[in-house]
């Protein structure tokens, strides 16, 4: 039991955060993290103390001076952002959770958890999610490709093997053999398209071998053709000095701007615009859609993490990444790269 | 009669735009189209002949056999119809992109043989409202063929 208090009264020492408890407005205990803000910063206990109530005022307008009103709004926490050593070359910035220990005598505690930490952590936990969505992407990528193998690809071959199967049987007439003939050329040339749009799909050649824009204009062609929406290229950017990383990614966000705006936002026509300046090189993606509230996907929700992604991928390789959305009006996607 | 229909029309033993308008007069349809097969490489199969369409975006799309009901038709040769168009995703295999141009909700598709017995093309209409297709719906369109 002795040792157990022991190890809660180390807890409260050695933690990070400076915690401070408080009766009736009196500092009675702090932490040594405190103690040395104290020292280092001149913070002021009395201070804090003043901002938390002032805080739990605005919270709750309806109350009278007193703390006492405060907890008898049964208000456990209140966290409120502070900066401390304002003056100081290097600002710190933290979150002071006020926290009522015993309503009836007026003992509450005051805990500064610095926000560089928390920043931290939300930066690894985003980080990690990315990580799994872009494995969880990766794996999805796969299925669809072995799924479209097996029922396109596979199917289709079968099919004709079939044909070929019963040209041989002696019993089918010319004009059934005619007909045979027709059948197993037109499923032939059913997997050859299947064929070469998965090759499109999984890598476009076209981008190694004739560059961006022709990649571009390639996938605008297919997506229009699958859509009906009209995808118009228009662009004079010569892309041979760029790179191949650079490149890819520019085609990969085209790519998944347009399926986005073919998903979500019942756009009529979409534009894809590459130019060339002296020391940048940007990529528009404009729709008419529907247009959606930018700042509302842009944390998690499940379905944004390819706008993430698509930003990840750009400042990888310096570049940078917008969107731009008006309800009602449409959406549009910019990249920008800096060119030597 | 469309500009866009297949250039070697003699070969058609039907004038489908005849069809498409008698399909679109006679019945309650709110889009009726057909879709041919070209015979010339790469044989692509498009929306020749429309009526009742809302806008052009038709004219852009290139059916992919097996995707969406008019691309199912075209691969089994057997008639299709799904009251639920609306349901599905750009990627899904049942996406339709003709009833996502002209916002049908619901349709039925049969196909179109030559006198091979050969699949040359498909025959679809459909609702704009939620009104329900069946095989009926595919035997009445049938028998205008």
């Amino acid at each position: 039991m002795l040792e157990t208090t022991q190890w809660i009264n180390d807890y409260f020492d050695e933690s990070s955060d400076a915690i401070m408890i408080f009766k009736d407005t009196q500092l009675i205990v702090s932490n040594h993290m405190a103690k040395e803000l104290q020292d280092e910063l001149k913070m002021n206990p009395q201070y804090l103390v003043e901002i938390a109530d002032s805080s739990a005022k605005q919270k709750f307008s309806s109350t009278d001076d007193c703390f006492n009103c405060i907890i008898q709004n049964k208000m456990k926490q209140i966290s409120i952002p502070i900066t401390l050593a304002k003056e100081m070359p290097h600002p710190l910035p933290y979150f002071m959770i006020y926290n009522v220990i015993d309503s009836e005598k007026h003992v509450f505690s005051l805990t500064l958890k610095s926000r560089g930490t928390i920043n931290r952590m939300d930066q690894l936990a985003q980080q990690r999610k990315l990580t799994q969505y872009v494995n969880r992407a990766y794996e999805d990528e796969r299925k669809r490709i072995s799924e479209d193998l097996h029922d396109s690809i596979a199917q289709g071959v079968y099919s004709a093997i079939m044909g070929v199967r019963r040209l041989n049987d002696s019993e089918v007439s010319q004009d059934e053999i005619k007909k045979l003939t027709e059948v197993i050329q037109s499923q032939l040339n059913d997997t050859l398209t299947e064929v070469k749009r998965m090759a499109l799909d999984v890598r476009p050649s076209v981008l190694d071998s004739f560059g961006l824009l022709a990649a571009l204009r390639v996938l605008a062609k297919r997506l229009q053709e699958n859509s009906g929406v009209t995808i118009d290229v228009i662009g004079n950017a010569d892309t041979s000095g760029l790179s191949s990383d650079i490149q890819s990614v520019f085609y990969r966000i085209a790519q998944e701007a347009i399926n986005n705006a073919l998903k979500h936002a019942n756009a009529e026509e979409i534009s894809i615009l590459l130019v060339s300046h002296n020391h940048f090189i940007t990529l528009e993606v404009i729709d008419d859609g529907d247009g959606f509230d930018v700042p509302a996907h842009q944390t998690f929700n499940g379905h944004s993490l390819g706008l993430m992604n698509m930003n990840e991928r750009v400042k990888a390789l310096n570049g940078a990444f917008n969107i731009k959305s008006v309800k009602n009006e449409g959406t549009t996607v910019t990249v920008k790269f800096p060119i030597a | 009669m469309n500009p866009e229909q297949p250039n070697n029309l003699s070969e058609y033993q039907y004038d489908y735009q005849r069809i498409v308008d008698q399909i679109y007069q006679k019945e309650d349809f709110d889009f009726v189209g057909i879709a041919m097969q070209s015979q010339a490489p790469p044989h692509s199969i498009k929306w020749s002949f429309v009526a009742g369409n809302s806008n052009e975006r038709f004219r852009k799309i290139v059916l992919r056999s097996g995707i969406g009901i008019a691309g199912l038709v075209i691969r089994t040769g057997k008639p299709f119809w799904d009251n639920d168009l609306t349901n599905y995703e750009y990627s899904s295999k049942m996406y339709t992109p003709i009833a996502q141009s002209e916002r049908l909700q619901t349709a039925a598709a049969v196909p179109i043989t030559n006198n091979l017995g050969l699949i040359d093309g498909v025959l679809l209409a459909g609702y704009h409202t939620n009104t329900t297709v069946s095989n009926q719906t595919a035997q009445i369109l049938s028998q205008y063929l």
